[in-house]
C-alpha cells in the first residue's frame, strides 16, 4: 500500500513523475508541491522519478497534487489495471464498486461491466496499488483478480461459471421443495388440498421449521452481500432482497411465537412470502447464471480456437509441445485437419486453410510457400511447413480477443443514463419504500383498508393485519419490486453480444462508442486506392489496328517495358504474363521522359507512349484518338503504340474496383446513407471510378493531410460520418470522422487506428459494421424501455396504487417473480442478436454458395 | 483499513445513526400526535422499520462523504 499514515492526520503518496530533467525541475515541483494547502513534506527524487508527499489528507488531495504537476508541464503516469470481478449482479453492483474505487485517493477511471464481469481501472501508481484496489472489491463481497487471457483465461472463466452456477443449483434444491411445501401447507384448508394434505404441514411450527432454512441457507448471500457493501457506504439490490426476505420472516416468526404480539396473530404468518421470496430471487440468480455467460460465447469461441499442441522441428526432428511453447523462428508441421497453432510464413506444402473463424471469410484460402497463415485457423486438404513469425500475445487471435475484450470492457454513451439511475436507485427505493410505509401507517390504513383485502393471484386473506404489518408489508414489496437487474442488464449484454457478432465476421469494434457510432452513420467517406480499388493498376484494355493482332501487340508492350520500372509498365508486364505470353528481353530501351519509352526487339521498334510521342514521331495515329478520349474517360491510363512507325494500338491501364464495391455501395445507400468517395487523383479519373461503382459525391485532388478537413466539412452539415480507409496512411481522417474503419487491414490489428478494424479486405464489411451497430442499438433501445417499463410500472403497483379502487395488492412473492423475469426477458432479448447475421452474410447463406463451416475446436 | 478509514467509518456513523434517530423520532412524534391510536407494538414496530430504512438511505450518503473529506 503507497498511502500510508505519518500520524493522525497526515498521509504520504509517492507519485511517478516524467518528464523531469535537471535539479531545477526537482526544485521547482518541491515548491510548488509545498506551496499547497495541506502539504507538509515534500522529497523529489530526480533519478527514481518520484515524488514523495507528506500531506494532510483533509486538506490536500492526489488529484490536485497530479494537477500542479501537470500544470508546471511534466506527467504524472497513469497505470491501468483490467480486473475480473466476480459475485456482481446487477447495475447497482456496478454502480457500488464503481463508487468505491473512484473514492480511492489516486484512481482517476474507472469502468465496471457487468456481463463482463470486469473493472477497467486506471490510477496513478504511487498513490494506489493494484492490491489495494483489488483488496477494496474483495471487502465489498466481491471476488476481484487480474484478467487473465487465452486458454487460463477460459479455463478460470469456466470454472468460476461453474462454481457459480453449482452454488445457486444447490440454493435451488433447498429453495424450491421446502417452498413448495410452505405454500401447500399454507394453503392445506383451501380447496381440494385438505383431502391430500397432511394437517401437520399447516402447522405454523412445521411451516416455520421449513422456512427457516430456506432465508438462512439460500438467503444468506443476500444478508452478508448487502452488509459488506453497507459497512462501505454502498448498497445494492442485495439489500433489497435482505430487507425484504428478513422482514417477512420477522413478522411471520413473530406472528408464530407471540401471536398476540399485534402484527396480525397467527392469521398473517407470510411464510409462503418469506419462503416463495427467497425461491424466486434464487431462481433469479440461477437463470442469470445460465444465460449470462452466453453473450460473451463469441469470445469463448474464438479462445478455444487455439491450439493446444504443435508439432516443431527441433535438431531435425518432429516434435509436439505445447503451442505457447512455440518459438518465433520455429518451423512448424502442420497437417490435414489439424488447427493451426501460431502466425507464419509457408516455406514448404500446398493446402487449404479456413480462416473464417478469424477473416469471416467462408471460402478456404489457398497456401503455398510465402503465404501468410493465422494460429486458430483450420488446415484443411494439405499438409505443410510453415516458419513462426508471431507467438503468444503477438498472434493475430491474442489481439483479436484482446481487442474484443477491451471493446467489452467499455461503456457506450447510452448506458450513461442507466448508470445514473441505477446508481442512485437503491437508494431512492429506500426513501420511496419509506414514504410508503409511512404513507400507509398514517393514512392509508386507516382510509382504505378493508378486511376482504387479497394478494393478486392469492386467495390468502388479509384481514388479521394491523396497520403496521400492512404498512411493512407494502413497503416491503416495494422494495422488491424495485430491482434493476434488468436496467444493469440492458446495455452491456447487448454491447457484448454485438461487439461478439461483429468479431465473428471479421469486423472489430475498438469500444462500445464505436458500436453505439457505427449506429448512427448516416455518411461513408471511402478512401479510393486500396479501399474501392485494388491499389495496383492493371491491364484493362487492350486496342488494336487493322494489322495487329492483340496477344502480339500485348507482348511487345510488355517487352517494351520490362526494362522500365514505371509503375504502369510493370501493370503491362504483369498482364501479359497473366496471359500466358512470352516475355523476352529487347535488344535496345530507351526511356523518353515525359513521352514514353523506345525499344528494338528483334528488328522491329516499339514505341509506347503519348500523343506527344507519336506527334515527334510523325506517326498518324488515325481514329485512335477518339478511343483514347473515349478510354481516359473512363479514368484509365491509355498508352499509344507503333511499331515500325505505324501505330499499332492503344493499352489501357487501371486501377480496378474491388469485387463487392459496387454492390456494398447499393446497399448503403438503400440504407439511406450518402457515400462519398474521396481521393488525391484528378477529377477525371476519380469520376470515372466513382460512375463505376456508383457514388455521385466525389472528393478529387485532395491531399492526405487535407483528408480530415473534407471530413469536417461534412460533419459541419450535420452528417454522422464514418470514413474507411487504409488505417495508417489515412489516420488524420479516420481519426477526425465519427467512426473510423480501417479496412484490410490483415490480421496485425493492434497496429490499426480507426473505431473499427475490419480484417479481411472486403468492403461488404462496412455496411456490415454499421447493420451490427444498428441492430445492437436497437436491442439496447428495447431492453431499456422494457427495464424502465418494469420499474416504472411496477413500483406503483407495488406502492398499492390499485388498493383503493380493486382491494388488491401485489404480494413480496409476487415482485420477486416479476423481478427475476424482467432480467431473463432482458436477457433472452439479447440472446437473440446472436440470430442476427448482415445482409451480405444472409445473402451468401441464402444463395448457398458458400456454406458458413462452424467453429472448429482446436486440437 | 488503515487509521485514517476507521476514523472515517467513525465520524460517518454518528452522522448517520443521527439522521436515522431523528426520522425515527419524528414518526415516533407523529403517532403520538395524529390523533389515532397506535398498539405498543405497531409504534415500536414502525420505529424499527424507519429507522432500519433510514440508516440504509442515509450511509451510502454519508460514509463517501465523511471518507472524502477526510481522505481526501
Amino acid at each position: 500500500m503507497s498511502e500510508t499514515m505519518r500520524s493522525d492526520k497526515l498521509a504520504q503518496v509517492s507519485l511517478p513523475i516524467e518528464g523531469m530533467t535537471c535539479a531545477a525541475c526537482v526544485a521547482k515541483v518541491e515548491k510548488a508541491l509545498k506551496n499547497m494547502a495541506g502539504v507538509q513534506e515534500v522529497h523529489v527524487n530526480l533519478l527514481s522519478g518520484k515524488a514523495a508527499v507528506a500531506y494532510a489528507s483533509d486538506q490536500a488531495g492526489v488529484p490536485q497534487m497530479v494537477k500542479m504537476i501537470q500544470d508546471l508541464g511534466y506527467e504524472v503516469p497513469e497505470e491501468e489495471v483490467l480486473l475480473t470481478v466476480r459475485g456482481m449482479s446487477c447495475a447497482a453492483c456496478v454502480a457500488k464498486v464503481e463508487k468505491a474505487l473512484k473514492g480511492m485517493p489516486g484512481v482517476t477511471s474507472v469502468v465496471v461491466n457487468l456481463p463482463a464481469e470486469s473493472a477497467k481501472v486506471k490510477f496513478y501508481p504511487g498513490a494506489v496499488d493494484k492490491t489495494r484496489i483489488k483488496k477494496e472489491i474483495n471487502a465489498m463481497g466481491y471476488e476481484a483478480s487480474e484478467k487473465v487471457t487465452g486458454q487460463e483465461a477460459l479455463d478460470r472463466e469456466k470454472e468460476a461459471r461453474q462454481k457459480e452456477l453449482l452454488f445457486q443449483t444447490r440454493n435451488m434444491w433447498i429453495a424450491w421443495p421446502l417452498a413448495s411445501l410452505v405454500m401447500i401447507g399454507m394453503f392445506r384448508d383451501m380447496w381440494i388440498l385438505p383431502y391430500f394434505v397432511p394437517k401437520i404441514l399447516g402447522n405454523v411450527y412445521v411451516l416455520w421449521a421449513l422456512t427457516t432454512p430456506i432465508a438462512f441457507i439460500p438467503g444468506w448471500q443476500f444478508f452478508k452481500h448487502s452488509w459488506n457493501g453497507l459497512k462501505r457506504g454502498a448498497t445494492d439490490m442485495n439489500l433489497l432482497y435482505a430487507t425484504g426476505i428478513g422482514a417477512a420472516y420477522i413478522i411471520a416468526t413473530i406472528n408464530t411465537f407471540w401471536p398476540d404480539a399485534g402484527f396480525g396473530g397467527r392469521g398473517a404468518t407470510f411464510f409462503e412470502s418469506a419462503a416463495l421470496l427467497t425461491a424466486f430471487i434464487v431462481l433469479g440468480r440461477f437463470l442469470e447464471a445460465i444465460t449470462r455467460g452466453r453473450t460473451s460465447e463469441s469470445i469463448r469461441k474464438l479462445m478455444s480456437l487455439q491450439a493446444k499442441t504443435a508439432r516443431v522441428i527441433r535438431k531435425g526432428e518432429e516434435v509436439e509441445i505445447a503451442a505457447d511453447e512455440v518459438e518465433i523462428g520455429d518451423i512448424v508441421v502442420v497437417r490435414p485437419g489439424e488447427s493451426i497453432p501460431v502466425d507464419g510464413e509457408v516455406t514448404e506444402g500446398y493446402s487449404a486453410v479456413d480462416e473464417a473463424m478469424i477473416t469471416g471469410e467462408s471460402m478456404p484460402v489457398e497456401k503455398r510457400a510465402g503465404s501468410q497463415v493465422t494460429g486458430a485457423t483450420m488446415n484443411k486438404t494439405g499438409s505443410f511447413k510453415f516458419k513462426a513469425t508471431r507467438v503468444g500475445s503477438e498472434t493475430a487471435l491474442a489481439q483479436i480477443i484482446k481487442m474484443v475484450e477491451d471493446a467489452q470492457a467499455t461503456k457506450a454513451p447510452i448506458q450513461k443514463l442507466a448508470d445514473f439511475v441505477a446508481g442512485h436507485f437503491i437508494a431512492g427505493v429506500h426513501v420511496l419504500a419509506l414514504i410508503v410505509f409511512f404513507f400507509w401507517f398514517f393514512f392509508g390504513y386507516g382510509a382504505f383498508f378493508s378486511p376482504t383485502s387479497q394478494f393478486i393471484l392469492s386467495p390468502y386473506s388479509l384481514a388479521e393485519v394491523g396497520v403496521f404489518g400492512f404498512a411493512l408489508l407494502l413497503s416491503v414489496t416495494t422494495l422488491i419490486i424495485s430491482c434493476p437487474c434488468a436496467l444493469g442488464l440492458a446495455t452491456p449484454s447487448a454491447i457484448m453480444a454485438g461487439t461478439g457478432k461483429g468479431a465473428e465476421n471479421g469486423i472489430l469494434f475498438k469500444g462500445a462508442d464505436a458500436v453505439e457510432a457505427s449506429s448512427k452513420i448516416n455518411a461513408v467517406i471511402f478512401d479510393k486506392t486500396g479501399t474501392l480499388t485494388i491499389g495496383e493498376p492493371s491491364v484493362t484494355d487492350v486496342h488494336v489496328t487493322a494489322g495487329f493482332d492483340r496477344n502480339d501487340v500485348l507482348r511487345l508492350a510488355a517487352i517494351t517495358e520490362k526494362s522500365s520500372e514505371h509503375p504502369l509498365g510493370e501493370a503491362i508486364v504483369r498482364g501479359a504474363k497473366e496471359e500466358g505470353l512470352s516475355v523476352g528481353d529487347t535488344d535496345d530501351f530507351e526511356a523518353i521522359p515525359g513521352h514514353g519509352v523506345r525499344a528494338t526487339y528483334q528488328g522491329q521498334t516499339i514505341l509506347l507512349g503519348n500523343r506527344r510521342l507519336m506527334q515527334q514521331q510523325n506517326i498518324d495515329i488515325g481514329n485512335l484518338s477518339k478511343k483514347m478520349e473515349q478510354l481516359e474517360g473512363e479514368g484509365k491510363t491509355a498508352m499509344l503504340m507503333a511499331v515500325d512507325s505505324k501505330a499499332a494500338g492503344i493499352i489501357a491501364v487501371a486501377d480496378t474496383l474491388k469485387e463487392n464495391a459496387k454492390a456494398a455501395v447499393e446497399r448503403l445507400q438503400q440504407m439511406g446513407v450518402q457515400v462519398a468517395m474521396i481521393t488525391g487523383d484528378n477529377q477525371r479519373t476519380a469520376e470515372a471510378i466513382a460512375r463505376q461503382v456508383g457514388i455521385k459525391t466525389v472528393l478529387a485532388e485532395v491531399l492526405p493531410q487535407d483528408k480530415a478537413a473534407e471530413v469536417i466539412k461534412l460533419q459541419e452539415k450535420g452528417l454522422k460520418v464514418a470514413m474507411v480507409g487504409d488505417g495508417i496512411n489515412d489516420a488524420p481522417a479516420l481519426a477526425q470522422a465519427d467512426v473510423g474503419i480501417a479496412i484490410g487491414s490483415g490480421t496485425d490489428v493492434a497496429k490499426e487506428t480507426g473505431d473499427i478494424i475490419l480484417i479481411k479486405d472486403d468492403i461488404r464489411d462496412v455496411v456490415g459494421a454499421i447493420e451490427i451497430g444498428r441492430a445492437t442499438m436497437r436491442k439496447i433501445k428495447q431492453n431499456l424501455v422494457w427495464a424502465f417499463v418494469y420499474n416504472i410500472t411496477g413500483i406503483p403497483l407495488a406502492a398499492g396504487i390499485l388498493y383503493p379502487f380493486t382491494g388488491l395488492l401485489v404480494s413480496p412473492e409476487l415482485a420477486s417473480f416479476f423481478m427475476a423475469m424482467s432480467s431473463l426477458s432482458v436477457t433472452m432479448n439479447t440472446l437473440l442478436l446472436k440470430r442476427f447475421q448482415p445482409y451480405f452474410r444472409k445473402e451468401q447463406e441464402k444463395a448457398g454458395m458458400h456454406p458458413v463451416p462452424q467453429p472448429q475446436t482446436a486440437r | 483499513m488503515n487509521e485514517l478509514e476507521l476514523k472515517a467509518a467513525r465520524q460517518a456513523s454518528v452522522f448517520y445513526i443521527a439522521i436515522s434517530l431523528v426520522i425515527t423520532l419524528i414518526f415516533l412524534a407523529i403517532t403520538l400526535v395524529d390523533g389515532n391510536i397506535y398498539t405498543a407494538v405497531a409504534r415500536i414496530g414502525g420505529m424499527i422499520w424507519v429507522f432500519i430504512l433510514s440508516m440504509i438511505v442515509s450511509m451510502p450518503i454519508v460514509i463517501p462523504a465523511v471518507k472524502k473529506k477526510i481522505m481526501g
